[in-house]
């Protein structure tokens, strides 16, 4: 039998191993695509919840709805990136966040 | 003519508000206009001058009025902008307007072709407008705003040839000294308002008379209102300024130094005099003070050269008299005296400047002899000033000094009638000097070139010389309605003589003009004998007591140290510590602080994925 629990591992997993690729990759693609696995966890989440959550019908809708947006926003959020990418790479011919530090002191 | 009997006394506001508008109108317009708008001030205060018969005939006929208007609501205080107009402030613009309108006239002479000419008038019109505003104020803020602008104009007009050093030093002096007495003025006011919740004056009387004010407060008040007057009118110590004051035009000594600016000081006494009553020590203080001033003046007045010094001698010590004549509770005689000296004094100034005028700006009396050939009309007219002055029957001088000696005999004790008597003496000494030295004796070389001044300074002068000559005769009961000048002005008693005291006064002034003409005249007897004679004495005297010195010291010594130790203070404590120190702090700890940020983005991700979870468990911490 299939929990809310199990979601919820299921989603903290899959975060968790989105939040290491952020952190610990030095691609800025790779952390795109990390990023990407975040908003995915989140998306389990929000099903999961939709699904088990004592409410009414207009409350458990609201769930997918939400997941919805979220797919959507990604979505433009990834065009905006890659083009940023892509301009970044032109410019330096490198993808690589070590060499990108000029926010700083 | 139904129009002109509706001016009266509610009229009385616009005579200050023209000459305002004369002032914005000439600076905003004037150097589009031919003359640089001198015709506007003029016209304006001859309005003024028309508008005052108005007004005189109104308080005549139905006494005493008021109007204010609301300026500004604070709390429960109302402050207001109103006019009283009496029969003491009716007097005062009359002598305001009258001298004021001859002082212009005669400056259209005195004045052509200067590059500032218009300017000059503009100022005018201000000085105008401020001084008839304070004679009119019916409350002491009011007052104080005028009095101040008072100051201003008298600092611009004496400081109107800036390019000469002098002229700039004396309008920074006149305007210090007398900003020193203003404050006592201004915290007197503000103890005066505490103490009775209001600015006006009507009402702080009734109040101090019912005993709303605490005697402690009420003599300190008064002192320091006496301050601010002994300030504005050149009471020792503060007499330094009015000499060196004569740096300005000389017409604007005519107007300032005579008759107007100086003449605030005595009025604001009068017109204070029956709170300053209810403090017995302060009328005595008004009195020492007005005494020491009218004497040790006129001692000054012997020995000084320049022709304008000389007379701005004497006007201290005749206000001096007149703050004598308040300190024996004689507002009346005070305010009589100021309206005969005004206009004697406002003559003797443009005489001087019609004889610098004839001699290309000489100032120095030694170099001036034998002018009455070569300038009939200014000999005259001067003459009579000076012997107004001196005393003599039956011009308006001798009236003024007669009732003044008999406030003085009736309630200050003898000596200080006798001091009086000396200083009369004294007056008729000085003014015998200086007219027989300038316009009798031999002429000079340098006299050769003298001539007489155009009509629009004779005029005036001559004006001047036939109300000098007669303003003395409203001392008497005329009639069975007017009891005297000083019985209409405050109803201070019908107008009475002591005929041994008249009859002293008018000896000791003819013993000075003898004494004076054997001196200067005959050359019998000579001053350079008697300086050599009394050579400390003479010393002091010419070094005007040592007051300049006096105050210089004090000022480079005392004022200076204690300025550099603040300087020092602020530098130190304020600027290095305080502001650059706060600066140089956050500086250093930035220094520090900032390499945190490394421009790495998986720092920053860190930090917030820390951040993140550190919230999360302190929200978990506070719900368990």
């Amino acid at each position: 039998m299939i929990e809310l629990a199990h979601f919820q591992l299921l989603s903290a997993g899959l975060f968790c191993v989105g939040l290491y690729g952020v952190l610990a990759r030095r691609s800025a693609v790779l952390i795109l695509m990390s990023i990407e696995l975040m908003l995915n966890a989140v998306n389990i989440n929000l099903i999961g919840y939709a699904a088990f959550v004592k409410a009414t019908e207009a409350h458990r809708a609201l769930g997918q709805v939400l997941v919805v947006f979220v797919i959507t926003v990604a979505a433009a959020e990834l065009a905006l990136a890659i083009a940023i990418i892509l301009r970044l790479y032109r410019n330096r011919t490198s993808v690589n966040l070590d060499e990108i530090d000029l926010m700083k002191w | 003519m139904p129009f002109a009997d509706t001016i009266g006394t509610d009229w009385a506001w616009v005579i200050p508000a023209l000459s305002a508008s004369a002032f914005i109108l000439i600076v905003v317009f004037g150097r589009f206009l031919p003359g640089g708008g001198a015709f506007i001030s003029i016209s304006a205060i001859f309005l003024g001058f028309l508008l005052f018969w108005y007004v005189l005939a109104d308080v005549l006929d139905t006494g005493t009025a008021s109007f204010s208007i609301t300026w500004l609501r604070v709390g429960d205080t109302t402050v207001t902008w109103g006019v009283a107009v009496d029969r003491i402030s009716t007097v005062m613009l009359g002598l305001v307007t009258f001298v004021a309108l001859l002082v212009q006239v005669y400056s259209i002479g005195y004045m052509s072709g200067d590059p500032r000419f218009g300017w000059y008038f503009a100022v005018h019109g201000l000085f105008a407008a401020a001084m008839l505003a304070l004679v009119l104020a019916d409350n002491l803020l009011f007052l104080y705003i005028a009095w101040e602008i008072v100051g201003l104009g008298s600092y611009l007009l004496i400081g109107f040839w800036f390019e000469r050093r002098p002229a700039a030093e004396a309008a920074k002096k006149a305007f210090i000294t007398t900003r020193i007495g203003d404050v006592g003025l201004l915290i007197g006011i503000i103890m005066l308002f505490k103490a009775t919740g209001t600015f006006e004056i009507s009402t702080i009387f009734h109040v101090a008379e019912q005993g709303g004010v605490g005697e402690g407060t009420l003599t300190t008040a008064s002192l320091l209102i006496f301050l601010g007057a002994m300030g504005k009118s050149a009471q020792f110590p503060f007499h330094v300024w009015l000499p060196d004051a004569m740096e300005g035009p000389t017409p604007v000594s005519a107007l300032i130094h005579a008759a107007t600016m100086v003449a605030a000081g005595v009025y604001l006494v009068a017109r204070m005099s029956p709170m300053f009553e209810l403090a017995p020590g302060v009328m005595l203080t008004v009195a020492i003070v007005g005494l020491v001033t009218f004497v040790l003046a006129g001692a000054l007045a012997l020995v000084v050269t320049d022709i304008k010094r000389v007379l701005a001698y004497s006007t201290i010590s005749h206000l001096g008299l007149m703050m004598l004549s308040l300190g024996a509770l004689g507002a009346a005689a005070a305010l009589f005296h100021l309206v005969a000296h005004g206009l004697s004094k406002a003559l003797l100034f443009l005489g001087a400047g019609s004889v610098m005028h004839g001699l290309n700006g000489e100032t120095d009396i030694r170099r001036m002899g034998g002018l009455r050939r070569r300038m009939p009309l200014t000999a005259i007219t001067f003459v009579i000033g000076a012997a107004s002055l001196a005393g003599v029957v039956p011009l308006a001088g001798f009236f003024s000094k007669d009732e003044v000696l008999l406030a003085v005999l009736d309630n200050r004790n003898p000596a200080f009638i006798a001091f009086a008597l000396a200083g009369v003496v004294l007056s008729a000494l000085y003014m015998a000097r200086v007219t027989l030295v300038v316009f009798f004796g031999e002429p000079k070389p340098e006299t050769e070139s003298a001539h007489e001044s155009p009509r629009t300074m004779t005029v005036p002068l001559m004006l001047l010389a036939f109300s000098a000559a007669t303003t003395g005769f409203i001392a008497f009961n005329w009639t069975d309605s007017y009891g005297g000048f000083g019985d209409f002005l405050t109803g201070e008693g019908e107008f009475h003589i002591e005929p041994w005291l008249t009859a002293t006064a008018l000896l000791l002034a003819f013993a000075g003009l003898i004494v004076g003409w054997l001196y200067y005249g005959s050359g019998r007897l000579s001053h350079r004998a008697a300086a050599e004679r009394f050579p400390l004495v003479h010393r002091i005297l010419v070094n005007g007591y040592y007051f300049d010195r006096l105050y210089q010291w004090t000022v480079d010594r005392v004022v200076l140290t204690f300025s550099r130790s603040v300087a020092l203070f602020d530098r130190i404590v304020i600027n290095d510590t305080g502001v650059d120190g706060s600066a140089i702090t956050v500086m250093l700890s930035a220094l520090r602080v900032r390499y945190v940020q490394t421009g790495k983005m998986y720092n920053y991700g860190a930090a917030m994925a820390l951040g993140t979870f550190g919230l999360a468990l302190i929200w978990w911490i506070v719900q368990t």
